[in-house]
């Protein structure tokens, strides 16, 4: 449009960057925690442990977040203090029911009394599902998810769960062999 | 035996990870070649197939709603250490960059896997009323019911059928004219200044101080504006004659007016308020202009109508707590405008205009309205008339006027006709979709529409409840938000403007939201020293980018200080 009297549009308004980085967190959490939520409560399968692990993720990133020098790797190192959280708070329970270190996989089964996952996971397909997982070894049921549920490549689920490529590789193979038997104990036929 | 499955489970590596693309050519080759002649082999891969549709098929579930309120806690705690103002920039520069990368690759997953069940099911869309939210007890969803039967009920109009996507058209983001006012203070000259035909229409009889709001009638003739009367703390309501009378289209008769065009009509005035009363409504079909009047004389507010064919001014309301709010499109012959009162529960009231009745004479909304709403306050239609955005909460009066104080909100619903000779806001879900809404909460704010009925722009946000973001002040009442309503979002702290959009030492006046829906034309008043200088404010053109991107921002140059704006946009006149 071309304006009468001389008048044009011109870039002429000096714009502080320090507000921009003050958004950093903020978008941070506004992306990132309903996904982390949703991942850590298949990890835990109860919707008030989720609520809390996500908080204290993010509390945690927060305080490191100086510590993230790669741009390009904040996604995998937020999900990283997620699991990391997560399996501390999973080790923190199995301690106080006085679990033995070796108690096979399927002692971290969900609690078959209803609870409050019993309402968040209310559908009976989702249910199932849930069961299964929670039949997984821990790491298994980790990696599983972020391949399937969070759709990450055996790289970035490298850099959440600091293994190698291959070792990412060989653990998603063991743990799709896993959740094939618990899927199927769960009345999914193939 | 076991030699065989070794070799199965080494396939079964493979065929996992291809599940992602995580195969090397070599490896690519190797597999596809086994599976050809090895069923159990293809077996698995259906399996590991069907597995992984259904993990990723799971329910995705909204965090609790308290979620960002106990981060918000939890950082203020140990920010105590150190605090977030005095982190190093460079690595909130890096975290930035990082987003925009995640931002970009999940929307690049959004694009390429569409609308699928994966969608969180804490962002509700606006069509299926069964996932979103109902409003909190104390926020009933309004139901707007007929009452009494209108002598001539409009039909239901076609432009009202429901429809909260975007309606892609092509416009220009600059706005089609813009106020100025320049001159030394004791020779002002107001002009409004058309795009690109050149001269601009100009008024020597220029208000006493700047124009703070302006509407341009949807059949281009006038302009009507809000100006502020010197430093007596009233406002002014004027219309402004712009064109001639336009061709009859379509059949359908344009106003017309004795009026000459460069003439100015003085329509009211009153005491400066909330944005709720600097709200400027003309009619679709240009007959009539809303706006309300703080009485100066300790009345409260009332509504009033100026009409251009014959240049009158009637007071519509007499019950010193009604608010003017958006037009509907009406039947033939008819327009019905949304009128708001005040009070505890704020009511809006439906009423209708019949372009061949009399006088209009002053009256209690109530009395016998087309429909009504409780616990609705000033709904404000976008242009195509399918959705609104309204207010609700518990109102006082403050001064001379009326405003929240308690569970204050504004909320964005589809407005559909019922079937029958009534409206519904259906889908209601609040404006601002990341605070909590408590006793305390918005007191008021200002809201505009985009032409493109999608995008809107809130700004002027007092917000008395606690902070809702980790550091700094949010809601602020001194940035721009930028909302959708096609996204779930509406509006969080991230659909801020830049900061440094709006220089420092400025305020924002007013906001008009281009029919693009990204690019915003903003005045914003300069403070000048001591009363007998000229005001000063410029126009801005932004637009606005995500993510890291910094938004572009212009200003309106012109040779000299003076007033710039507020701009206009022309909306496109009613279709039937």
């Amino acid at each position: 449009m071309v304006l009468p009297g001389g008048a044009s549009w011109s870039a002429a308004v000096t714009r502080p960057v320090a507000d921009l980085r003050d958004d950093a967190f903020a978008r941070l959490f506004d992306e990132f925690s309903a996904p982390i939520y949703n991942y850590v409560l298949r990890m835990v399968a109860d919707a008030d442990r989720a609520a809390d692990i996500t908080q204290d993720t993010f509390i945690k990133a927060y305080r490191k977040l100086d510590t993230v020098t790669d741009a390009a790797a904040t996604r995998s190192w937020l999900y990283r203090i997620a699991t990391n959280t997560a399996i501390d708070d999973m080790r923190r329970r199995r301690m106080t029911t006085t679990m033995p270190d070796d108690a096979p996989a399927f002692a971290n089964r969900a609690d078959p009394r209803p609870g409050p996952e019993a309402e968040v996971l209310s559908r009976t397909l989702d249910e199932r599902v849930q069961r299964a997982l929670m039949t997984l070894r821990p790491n298994h049921r980790q990696c599983l998810l972020l391949s399937d549920l969070e759709d990450m490549s055996a790289h970035q689920i490298g850099e959440v769960m600091e293994l190698s490529y291959a070792a990412v590789r060989t653990l998603l193979c063991r743990a799709r062999g896993e959740m094939r038997r618990a899927l199927a104990a769960e009345g999914f036929a193939r | 035996m076991s030699m065989d499955r070794g070799r199965h489970e080494a396939y079964e590596e493979l065929i996992s990870a291809s599940l992602h693309g995580d195969l090397s050519d070599q490896e690519r080759h190797s597999l596809d070649a086994h599976l050809d002649g090895c069923e159990r082999c293809r077996e698995t891969l259906a399996v590991f197939s069907d597995q992984r549709r259904i993990v990723a098929g799971l329910r995705h579930l909204a965090p609790p709603r308290d979620l960002e309120a106990r981060v918000r806690t939890g950082v203020q705690v140990t920010s105590a250490a150190q605090p977030w103002w005095r982190r190093p920039p460079a690595v909130f520069a890096g975290i930035g960059g990082g987003l925009a990368v995640v931002a970009g690759a999940l929307l690049a997953l959004a694009i390429l896997n569409g609308p699928t069940e994966d969608s969180p099911l804490g962002q509700p869309t606006m069509t299926p009323a069964a996932t979103a939210p109902a409003p909190s007890a104390t926020v009933p969803a309004p139901t707007l019911a007929p009452i009494g039967t209108p002598a001539a009920s409009p039909a239901p109009t076609a432009s009202l059928a429901p429809a909260p996507t975007a309606t892609p058209v092509e416009r220009s983001p600059e706005p089609d004219a813009y106020l100025a006012v320049t001159g030394p203070l004791d020779n002002q000259l107001l002009t409004v200044q058309p795009g690109p035909t050149g001269e601009g229409v100009t008024e020597a009889d220029a208000p006493s101080g700047p124009p703070i709001a302006a509407e341009i009638s949807p059949d281009g003739q006038w302009v009507a504006y809000l100006s502020e009367k010197g430093l007596s703390g009233f406002n002014e309501v004027r219309a402004l004659r712009v064109a001639e009378t336009p061709e009859a289209t379509d059949g359908t008769e344009p106003v017309r007016s004795h009026v000459a065009v460069g003439e100015t009509l003085i329509l009211g005035e009153g005491v400066a308020g909330s944005p709720f009363v600097e709200h400027l409504f003309w009619s679709p079909d240009s007959r009539y202009l809303a706006f309300t009047l703080i009485d100066i004389e300790g009345g409260g507010t009332d509504v009033w109508i100026f009409q251009p064919a014959d240049g009158s001014v009637s007071q519509l309301t007499d019950v010193g707590n009604a608010y003017a709010g958006s037009w509907a499109v009406g039947g033939a012959g008819s327009s019905l405008l949304w009128v708001s009162t005040a009070g505890e529960t704020p009511q809006s009231h439906l009423l209708m205009f019949h372009d061949d009745a009399g006088e209009i004479r002053p009256g209690d909304p109530a009395d016998s309205p087309f429909a009504s709403a409780s616990n609705v306050f000033q709904p404000l239609l976008s242009p195509n008339g399918t959705l609104v955005i309204y207010w609700t909460g518990r109102m006082d009066r403050s001064g001379d006027e009326w405003v929240f104080t308690e569970g204050g909100a504004p909320w964005l619903a589809m407005n559909v006709n019922d079937g029958g000779a009534g409206y519904e806001f259906e889908s209601s879900r609040e404006v601002f979709t990341d605070v909590t809404v408590g006793q305390s909460a918005f007191t008021s704010a200002a809201i505009s529409w985009g032409l493109d009925s999608d995008a809107f722009a809130v700004w002027d946000a007092e917000w008395t409840g606690i902070p809702q973001a980790p550091s700094g002040e949010y809601p602020d009442p001194r940035r721009v938000y930028l909302g959708r309503a096609t996204d779930a979002r509406h509006v969080t702290r991230t659909h801020a403007l830049d900061a440094g959009d709006v220089p420092t030492d400025a305020t924002v006046v007013d906001v008009k939201v281009a029919g693009t829906g990204r690019h915003l034309a903003i005045t914003v008043r300069y403070p000048v020293p001591g009363d007998l200088s000229t005001p000063e404010a410029d126009l801005l053109l932004v637009t606005r980018n995500t993510g890291t991107v910094a938004d572009e921002v212009s200003v309106l140059s012109l040779a000299g200080p003076g007033w710039y704006g507020p701009a206009l946009y022309a909306r496109d006149p009613p279709s039937d």
